[in-house]
């Protein structure tokens, strides 16, 4: 089953020690954190499409998916000519001038063969970055939202999407 | 060829996060990311942990003794330690033939327990209690304020209790940047469902959270949170079985809050009313409550009054001694607590005794082989550099602190430390400090020693060698217990190592007696103080059964609004306040050499409102320079609403304290950090 990177809206701090920590992995960082209107902060690294459009484009076929369903680039194959990068939606692919390839988020390829967490996943205080199953991680949100309906009928103040259903909470 | 890899303690905040050094034949080679089973960070970390590692083989490393050599712009030149340490006696012991109380020394937040404990000792019986450290700049109020209302000055509850907790309070405090993995456990709170609370002149980070933002004026803490005990007596939602068995003071308090109304309040602080009104009722109807407060708290003239008033909100909601609930003073330095605890106080012997106390103070004497010990309090960090500047003060002995840039009023300490006839600063890089020093010796950081950290929740935790000092670099302990030998001391002894001086500390502290090395080494996990015997578990909670104070109840204590020191008028018409940023840390001694952070957290900066920079023709990235009466500090200009109109803030961590104001709190002498009165030009 395909494993990602999620990012849990809302909840990133914009402390940027993902950043910090890919930079110590990879010697530059593959991550980056934007922060928005001084109201919040969304980090964001390669989303390893499902139908990822740097794959199709790359001439050498420098770039793969892995077991994991992570986008993983060869160095030896890829010539640096950017293909991937103008494809992409998200302008992740970054030309690594000194060895003259592209480089990316490999999800911490090494590390996940180690079985450990990537490192942004492994250091962010906020756990806005998760890391696993995708169909996992979806539940675990459910999840989350079931139980925050739950807290919040019980404590009387219904959510907008209830109310409008023709919810009541209890009255205080 | 051995590759290692090594379970130490962060060394930035006081949160206590567990840090894995990875080595190679003794050189440090990187931080170990990976999600592990111990609290109270499992694995995550901030920016600063993710790259400590990076300055331990900086170039700037102190790798040698070093003499001044010649007058003016500071040279120096290598020594031998032999030569080293004979000079500092030299000097040291005719101060201590004529007056000792014209040493000081300072001891350091950032250095382990053992250290700690040997500073104060050897000051102590170099016969002055001239010791301190900067928990004075920053939870002095803290530790003088909860001594009179609970009896203790400490965090009371760990920091799992915050997921326990159905409110939680931050006042004064910014975790999301101060201490961001403790913005783990607030998150996890709110996703159970808890209320989170920030109270703050400034929209910081934390505030992106919060159920409920009060942004009130800088300086009015005593005022807005009398007015949410005000609203919490007046509407009788005060826990009454709690305030009747365990508290004395209710009928004071009450009187005292009367003329704390919502409507007062708000022309104080400048927070609606009606906010105040409903923010009581929610935390105080919660049932489980906890309250967090740092340094915009106690940086005041009123640090004692601020931290009183809070403590009467917990006692008054019934809010402490219990699970989910608690008093959380967040430390900012990884051994702040532990400092305290050994006593590197002026007035505070190992232990929280009082020097003032004859029968507590001898027994201390007594355990370390001496008849008495010195009875007077001595001077705080701030009082030292009055007392240099004025010749009262003759020689100084700095260990791991850079008052060059940390204390208040900056030209004055510049002068003070020039005045010195001696000192001595014992650091891992040549600080600001440094640039006034006789004698520099090297030390080893962190990771480059063993020894005891004690966290801001009471966490007591062994710290292991993950790698070698560079050069002749020296642990602290060793070069103190060599000092202290060759100065002669009366009851010095000869330590063997950490373990050596920590069974010292099971003897002299009571609050660490069962805390010892071997158990420390076995439990990564750390051992909770008070611990009584080598047999007790810790204790995770304080004040469960009752207080420690004489007759187990806690006072409440009235505490009336008081004023800054210094305010804005028509020359200096903007309020000054400091704040921190994330990635840097401090005097930036370490942070500052760390290129991953370099690089993110560029230079100096002041934060100035979109009104008021429009006033003054100022945009982002204008060059600007802030005055004070104190001081000019020049920096570049972010324009944001994070401020409102009339506040200037600056991030202290790249020397803005030659502006600040070093008027004290009477009762705890913490200099007043956090309000003066500043103007703003443009550069150009």
């Amino acid at each position: 089953m395909a494993k990602r990177i999620l990012i849990n809206l809302g909840r990133c701090i914009y402390c940027r020690a993902c950043e910090v920590a890919c930079e110590h992995v990879h010697g530059r960082s593959r991550i980056r954190v934007f922060e928005y209107a001084e109201i919040m902060a969304i980090p964001l690294n390669c989303r390893h499409c499902e139908k990822a459009p740097c794959i199709e484009v790359c001439p050498t076929r420098a770039l793969y998916k892995d077991d994991d369903g992570a986008v993983v680039l060869q160095p030896l194959k890829c010539i640096g000519c950017m293909m991937c990068a103008i494809v992409c939606p998200f302008g992740v692919p970054e030309l690594d001038e000194s060895n003259k390839i592209m480089a990316k988020c490999d999800l911490c390829k090494s590390r996940r063969e180690r079985g450990e967490l990537p490192a942004c996943v492994t250091v962010c205080p906020a756990d806005a970055l998760v890391y696993g199953d995708v169909e996992e991680l979806m539940v675990e949100k459910k999840k989350l939202v079931v139980e925050k309906v739950v807290t919040s009928l019980r404590e009387g103040t219904v959510p907008p999407f209830l109310a409008s259903m023709g919810f009541v909470g209890k009255s205080r | 060829m051995s590759e290692r890899i090594v379970p130490t303690v962060c060394p930035f905040c006081g949160f206590g996060c567990r840090l894995f050094v990875k080595s190679f034949n003794g050189v440090p080679v990187g931080i170990e990311y990976v999600r592990h089973d111990l609290p109270p960070n499992y694995g995550r970390l901030c920016p600063k942990g993710a790259s400590a590692a990076d300055f331990l083989r900086h170039p700037d490393r102190l790798t040698k003794p070093l003499k001044r050599v010649g007058e003016g712009e500071p040279r120096f030149r290598e020594i031998s330690w032999s030569e080293a340490i004979r000079e500092i006696v030299e000097v040291f012991k005719k101060i201590r033939r004529d007056d000792p109380n014209a040493a000081g020394f300072l001891s350091s937040a950032k250095c382990t327990n053992e250290e700690n404990y040997l500073m104060q000792k050897l000051a102590r019986l170099f016969g002055t209690n001239n010791v301190d450290h900067c928990a004075r700049l920053c939870h002095a109020p803290t530790v003088a304020g909860l001594l009179q209302t609970v009896g203790a000055g400490a965090q009371t509850n760990p920091f799992e209790d915050i997921l326990k907790t159905r409110a939680i309070f931050v006042i004064g405090y910014n975790p999301a940047e101060s201490h961001p993995v403790v913005m783990n456990y607030i998150l996890r709170a709110k996703d159970a469902g808890a209320k989170l609370i920030v109270a703050d002149p400034r929209r910081t980070r934390t505030t992106w959270f919060a159920d409920y933002f009060l942004q009130f004026r800088p300086g009015t803490d005593v005022a807005l949170l009398n007015g949410l005990a005000h609203v919490i007596v007046r509407d009788e939602l005060y826990d009454r079985e709690f305030v009747s068995k365990r508290t004395v003071g209710f009928e004071e308090l009450r009187q005292a809050l009367a003329r704390y109304t919502p409507e007062y309040v708000e022309k104080v602080t400048g927070v609606p009313a009606r906010l105040i009104e409903e923010v009581a009722r929610v935390f105080a109807t919660a049932g489980r409550g906890i309250i967090m407060w740092a340094m915009g708290l106690t940086q005041h003239t009123t640090g004692t009054d601020n931290v009183i008033a809070a403590s009467n909100l917990m006692l008054l909601c019934g809010y402490i001694g219990k699970e989910g609930c608690g008093i959380y003073p967040m430390r900012g330095q990884n051994n702040v607590q532990g400092a305290c605890d050994m006593g590197a106080l002026a007035n505070l012997l190992p232990g929280y005794r009082k020097v003032v106390d004859d029968a507590k103070r001898r027994e201390v004497a007594k355990l370390w082989g001496v008849e008495d010990l010195p009875s007077e309090p001595g001077l705080t960090v701030v009082e030292m550099m009055h007392a240099a500047a004025s010749g009262k003060l003759r020689a100084m002995y700095i260990m791991g602190e850079n008052p060059a840039v940390s204390d208040p009023n900056l030209n004055h300490v510049y002068e003070a430390l020039e005045k010195l006839e001696f000192l001595v600063v014992q650091d891992i890089f040549p600080t600001e400090t440094a640039r006034f020093a006789d004698i520099i010796l090297p030390a080893a950081a962190w990771a480059e020693k063993e020894g005891s950290f004690t966290s801001t929740e009471r966490r007591v935790q062994w710290s292991f060698k993950a790698c070698d000092p560079p050069g002749e670099a020296k642990p602290d302990w060793l070069i103190l217990t060599i000092v202290g030998k060759e100065l002669g001391l009366p009851g010095w002894r000869e330590y063997s190592g950490p373990e050596d001086v920590l069974r010292e500390i099971n003897e002299v502290v009571p609050q660490y007696r069962g805390i010892t090395p071997e158990r420390l080494k076995k439990n990564l996990e750390g051992i909770f103080w008070p611990c009584p015997s080598p047999d007790h578990p810790g204790t995770k909670r304080l004040h469960v059964e009752r207080f420690p104070t004489p007759d187990g109840k806690a006072r409440l204590i009235p505490v009336e609004y008081r004023p800054p020191a210094e305010l804005p008028d028509d020359e200096y018409p903007f309020i000054l306040t400091t704040c921190r940023i994330v990635g840097m840390y401090h005097t930036n001694t370490m942070t500052g050499r760390i290129p991953s952070l370099v690089k993110r957290w560029i230079g100096p900066y002041a934060e100035i409102n979109p009104s008021d920079a429009e006033k003054l023709g100022i945009r982002s990235g204008d060059r600007i320079v802030i005055e004070t009466r104190r001081g000019r500090y020049e920096c570049v200009a972010k324009v944001t609403n994070s401020v409102p109109p009339g506040i200037i803030a600056v991030p202290w961590h790249w020397g803005a304290n030659v502006l600040t104001n070093d008027a004290l709190d009477p009762v705890s002498k913490i200099p007043e950090y956090k309000v003066c009165a500043c103007r703003v030009v443009k550069k150009g």
